[in-house]
């Protein structure tokens, strides 16, 4: 099954401001469960501009403290991470995916960051960035897990989070959700 | 700067990261970048997180990722 979500939103900042923030995001004060971001390929295309990058995420999985005492091992997962950015047209296209419980539940979030054009002479303002986000959720598993993700959705707590993009955030709600279940 | 998964590798990763930032923003954001000036840096942060990554197993997780992603949209670009 696969489902998807979508929303925009936009930041006050110039397009180039939010591009070199979206590489320099970790560490920060909010995000204090990514323990380690690693830089797996970069590559410049010399014809077309465009720079693409592939991370590793590593994250702390926030359990129930009750849960994680039995299963020392999943206390940790992996987020990839791939972005483009095309200096000439100026656009940034990123994904990022969990890497555990990928058999289980897959979750790819996709963002694309453009700079505003105001509505009126379709020129940039140059002060904003725009962001357009789609999350797709497929899992192998069939209408057993979809019945499961549903019950997630309606407590409201994992749909709430994704609005402001917070996929890792997202992905730690499902695995907590998924080891509870296990047990 | 975030800290590297393999700790051994975190003097390395920083000399890249830096390197990286500053060539991002003062060269490729002008659309002044014709080459990637830290290639040599990364390649030596490379050598060290390949290592340990084979030592973590990740090398096998990520490559068992790739592979069962193939039905989905793995690489960027044909997602959109």
């Amino acid at each position: 099954m696969v489902k998807f979500y979508e929303n925009y939103f936009s930041y006050d900042f110039a397009w180039p401001a939010v591009t070199l923030a979206y590489f320099l995001r970790y560490p920060n004060p909010y995000s204090s469960h990514v323990l380690a971001s690693d830089t797996l390929s970069r590559h410049l295309d010399p014809t077309t501009g465009k720079l693409t990058t592939v991370r590793l995420l590593l994250k702390r999985g926030k359990l129930p403290a009750a849960v994680a005492r039995f299963l020392p091992k999943i206390k940790e997962s992996y987020i990839l991470e791939s972005s483009e950015v095309d200096i000439r047209n100026q656009t940034m296209v990123t994904e990022t995916r969990n890497l555990d419980w990928e058999g289980v539940i897959s979750v790819v979030e996709n963002q694309v960051y453009t700079p505003s054009y105001s509505s009126h002479n379709n020129s940039s303002d140059g002060e904003k960035t725009d962001v357009k986000l789609t999350v797709k959720i497929s899992s192998r598993v069939g209408s057993n897990a979809r019945e499961k993700v549903a019950d997630a959705a309606s407590s409201g707590g994992l749909w709430a989070s994704w609005t402001t993009g917070s996929i890792q955030k997202s992905i730690e709600v499902i695995g907590m959700k998924r080891m509870r279940e296990g047990l | 700067m975030s800290s590297s998964l393999a700790p051994e590798c975190s003097e390395v990763k920083e000399r890249y990261d830096q390197c990286f930032i500053k060539w991002y923003s003062e060269k490729y954001l002008r659309g002044e970048a014709k080459t990637d000036d830290c290639k040599k840096l990364f390649d030596i942060y490379k050598e060290c997180l390949s290592k340990a990554m084979k030592a973590k197993g990740i090398d096998t997780m990520l490559a068992e990722a790739r592979k069962n992603s193939k039905d989905l949209d793995m690489d960027i670009g044909q997602s959109r």
